[in-house]
């Protein structure tokens, strides 16, 4: 275990000083954005891959947020670091109540309700002449690419963070898997599932917003189509389910390498969105039949069975400290 | 007031419609208990199979609609058992898995279709039903396009097949006991997996022929897929999930629902009323209308 903490400490090490060993500011900003996608990874596999209910508007709260920052910034003339957690917070209230209906219902409902949640917000954001309608709005502009690198790295690694302590480690995580598994026997257990799963909704939805409102500044530029369009969510969904549900490092495995994939098919293969589009669809499917649990659920699987092997007596392994907490 | 009753004939013309997009919706859920969110792209699919195959015979989309129902069919059944290896798999949530299965096979299909069909509009001419009929009551005058008129017979005659088929044929009685208990059905001979994969079959091509009479009706393009795919959830969540005979009412509510916005507000709204809709239906009955769903 250890040297997994290890590994995590030397990539943030590594990571924090690669803007002083890059100076093209091309590579910074994508570097910048693949941190962007590991956290939005990692927070649609809080609700989808830990609690087991899938939100396919992820996207939603990315865009409430960006909106939140745009229209405080413009209007209001806020600070930035002052729309910044009204961002997160006006996206935990719309999961809040986008959630207490559908979240007492079995999976499916879910996934419907938020997926036409996302497509409601968009039609919103269209429509309205605050936010500017389809031509989007302008956000003041502040170019510094360094600044926005330490400031993504800073949020997704607190984020990171505040998800290995909640799910790995404190009882949370085990109440969340637990009506994952059953919520029949959860329930019978004294959990209450609908505050658990609304807990979860929120803590996955408040990151997104504070994800998109960093975006909105950054990019300067935002639209209904670029920051509410499907492709949000239809990544992150890809992200988590090529790395590996229900774990913290496979999605952020899964966006690096989407990441990287969709850059590279971008700047050098064809800039034909569309190809990629099929593709991104192509991997969920194939992911589904050939690698359920992901590329990190398949290797970890693989290397725990090794570790096992070696092992001559079974010993259990202790997967469930801190259980006696709950 | 003048414009109520159109606006009433209108929802209830356009609702027709949506009876189809959801009846095999609902089935397949109903029976492999999988949310399929490629349900647009299959309508949007058929769609454009009539619009090529109306181009190139020149026939009317209506007798083209039997070879279109045939060649989804066929892709459906063939499709099935990939989906089925999905959700009957033994590794995570396989209801899930579904659900993103289906989800990438969405995607996939958008993207094909924007590639090879690009980002334009189009419509199906249909010359059997280019007029309206005109009907003047003491002053209140009511226009009903026949193509709309077709569009309601067919939903009409959909329903009504479907209806013969599950309650009177020992293929629907299997279908009804799949969807009752699959272990107990197994257990009296009935095989799962190619009922299974007719349901599907036939599911896929309800839609695709639902696509082209869309396309008489409205115009098609690539992207139309998730507005319907967002409709057939609508309707099938309002009915009650797997309650098929919810569906006619749930459909003709969304028809009335959006004539109604269409006429007398904004139609961009459609979309929110629809959620907002949905929203409260799930907050105050979750099993739907009825009380009748899953």
């Amino acid at each position: 275990m250890s040297r997994k903490y290890l590994l995590l400490i030397l990539a943030f090490g590594i990571l924090l000083a690669v803007p002083s060993v890059i100076q093209d500011t091309f590579f910074l900003r994508i570097i910048t954005e693949a941190i962007l996608w590991i956290g939005l990874a990692i927070s649609w596999d809080v609700l989808a891959g830990y609690t087991g209910y899938l939100n396919f508007g992820h996207g939603a709260f990315f865009g409430v947020g960006a909106y939140t920052t745009a229209l405080l910034m413009n209007l209001c003339g806020c600070p930035f670091f002052v729309a910044l957690p009204v961002a997160g917070v006006v996206a935990g209230i719309v999961a809040l109540i986008a959630g207490i209906p559908t979240l007492r219902l079995k999976g499916a409902y879910f996934a419907i309700a938020t997926w036409a949640l996302a497509r409601a917000v968009q039609q919103v954001a269209l429509v309205m002449d605050i936010t500017g309608g389809p031509d989007g709005m302008r956000l003041p502009t502040y170019l510094h690419p360094g600044f926005f690198y330490y400031l993504m790295l800073g949020v997704v690694a607190g984020i990171f963070a505040l998800y290995w302590f909640l799910l790995e480690k404190a009882p949370f995580g085990l109440k969340v898997k637990a009506i994952r598994e059953d919520d029949q026997s959860a329930m019978s257990l004294g959990l209450n599932p609908t505050k658990i799963k609304l807990q979860a909704f929120i803590l996955s939805a408040i990151p997104a917003g504070i994800l998109g409102a960093i975006y909105a500044y950054w990019i300067t530029y935002i639209d209904p189509a670029s920051v509410l369009g499907d492709l949000v969510t239809d990544q992150a969904v890809v992200m988590a389910v090529f790395g590996g549900l229900g774990t913290l490092i496979g999605p952020a495995i899964g966006a690096i390498i989407i990441f990287s994939f969709k850059t590279y098919f971008w700047a050098y293969l064809s800039n034909y969105q569309v190809l990629y589009l099929i593709i991104l669809g192509g991997v969920i499917a194939a992911g589904v039949v050939f690698l359920p649990n992901g590329i990190w659920g398949t290797i970890s699987g693989y290397l725990q069975t090794r570790r096992t092997l070696k092992q001559e007596p079974v010993v259990q392994e202790k997967t469930d400290k801190g259980a006696h907490h709950v | 007031m003048e414009l109520l009753p159109q606006a009433m004939i209108d929802g209830f013309l356009i609702g027709g419609i949506y009876i189809t997009i959801a009846i095999g919706f609902s089935l397949a859920y109903g029976v492999m208990h999988i949310i399929d969110f490629a349900v647009g792209e299959w309508i949007m699919l058929g769609a454009f199979l009539g619009y090529y195959l109306n181009l190139w015979t020149a026939l009317d989309p209506f007798f083209l609609l039997p070879a279109i129902f045939l060649v989804f069919a066929l892709i459906g059944y063939l499709v099935q058992p990939l989906v089925y290896r999905v959700i009957s798999g033994k590794k995570g949530n396989p209801v899930l898995m579904g659900l993103v299965f289906t989800f990438g096979l969405a995607l996939m299909f958008r993207g094909l279709a924007l590639t090879s069909f690009g980002f334009y509009s189009h419509s199906i001419p249909s010359t059997i039903s280019q007029n309206s009929y005109f009907l003047n009551m003491s002053g209140v005058f009511i226009t009903i396009p026949y193509v709309r008129l077709a569009g309601l017979l067919y939903a009409l005659a959909i329903t009504l097949v479907l209806h013969f088929v599950l309650k009177k044929t020992n293929f629907g009685r299997a279908v009804r006991a799949l969807a009752q208990h699959r272990e107990a059905s197994g257990l009296m001979g009935i095989n799962a997996k190619r009922i299974s994969s007719y349901v599907y079959g036939i599911y896929v091509g309800l839609s695709a022929m639902t696509g082209v009479i869309i396309g008489c009706i409205f115009t098609i393009n690539a992207q139309m897929g998730g507005d319907y795919t967002v409709l057939a959830f609508f309707i099938v969540v309002l009915a009650g999930m797997g309650y098929l005979a919810g569906v006619p009412w749930a459909a003709f509510l969304l028809g009335l629902v959006q004539s109604f916005f269409l006429i007398y507000l904004n139609p961009s709204y459609t979309l929110m009323a629809v959620f907002v809709i949905l929203f409260t239906i799930l907050l105050i009955s979750p099993k739907g209308l009825f009380g009748r769903g899953v």
